[in-house]
């Protein structure tokens, strides 16, 4: 396709981070997991490795993020909020209507995004605190650096985060492949949407094409 | 019975301590991601439906009015 039907969605640094990302999930899933299922090898190792890597892409990402005002794609405004509301209502009672384009983010997609957002902060933040209790070439294991108890939660919490990040990449997958969505999952992979997905899908007034 | 939300386990004073979560969960969870999955597809079948017997009714009604 030519430049001039391309509109630029994700830039090469903000695709290397989401692919980062989803790399580092699915070894700490698999690493986490599979020993809860009877399958055991030496996870800890590449557990706390990926861990370690995903809060550094976490951390670049939250100074891009504040660095390039991308904040304001990923706000969830009240109007926006209300509307989309009451679209999922029309259509829980049977009404169907055409929703609103959205901007360059949809309503759903800033929802997924504040929770994977908490999910995530939550599992680098406790996954930290527990790393106090191994030894790892950067510091000697404390295992009195926080009480039994206080183990137990940041456990259940680190746990919890795991669970519902299983609900979540299972969402994310599904919406990444579906036919309507698949330009998302494209620009993910070449940065750019067509021209033509960009006028049909979404509000160019709230979206306004970047130049180089 | 009920299922757990967190496991506990004694510790070497026989303490009963919290351990972590209850992984006994990780099949609710996976059930609601597929859950999520089957339910939209059943939305955009209903979509679909909806749309083309609104442009059938818009097209029939344009044809009467012509």
């Amino acid at each position: 396709m030519d430049e001039a039907n391309r509109v630029m969605r994700h830039r090469l640094t903000g695709r290397l981070f989401h692919w980062t990302t989803a790399i580092c999930f699915f070894v700490l899933l698999a690493t986490g997991l599979l020993p809860v299922f009877g399958i055991n090898f030496n996870w800890l190792t590449p557990h706390w490795i990926a861990g370690l890597v995903l809060i550094v892409a976490v951390l670049i990402h939250i100074i891009r993020t504040f660095q390039g005002h991308h904040l304001r794609y990923m706000w969830i405004g009240l109007k926006e909020f209300i509307t989309s509301f009451s679209h999922v209502l029309a259509v829980l009672s049977g009404k169907y209507s055409s929703p609103a384009k959205p901007g360059k983010y949809s309503v759903a997609q800033k929802v997924f995004h504040f929770g994977a957002t908490v999910v995530v902060l939550t599992a680098a933040g406790t996954g930290i605190m527990l790393m106090t209790g191994i030894d790892t070439p950067f510091w000697e294991r404390d295992p009195y650096f926080v009480s039994e108890s206080v183990r137990g939660w940041l456990f259940a919490l680190h746990g919890f985060a795991t669970l519902i990040s299983i609900t979540m990449i299972i969402v994310h997958i599904y919406f990444a492949i579906r036919p309507e969505k698949r330009y998302f999952l494209r620009s993910m992979i070449n940065g750019w949407v067509s021209r033509r997905d960009y006028e049909d899908n979404h509000n160019t007034d709230l979206w306004k094409e970047e130049k180089d | 019975m009920p299922m757990e939300l967190l496991e506990y386990k004694s510790n070497a004073w026989g303490q009963r301590v919290l351990e972590g979560v209850s992984w006994d969960l990780v099949w609710i969870f996976l059930a609601a991601g597929l859950m999520v999955v089957v339910v939209h597809s059943i939305y955009v079948v209903w979509r679909k439906a909806v749309i083309s017997r609104q442009s059938r009714n818009e097209f029939s009604t344009e044809s009467m009015d012509g």
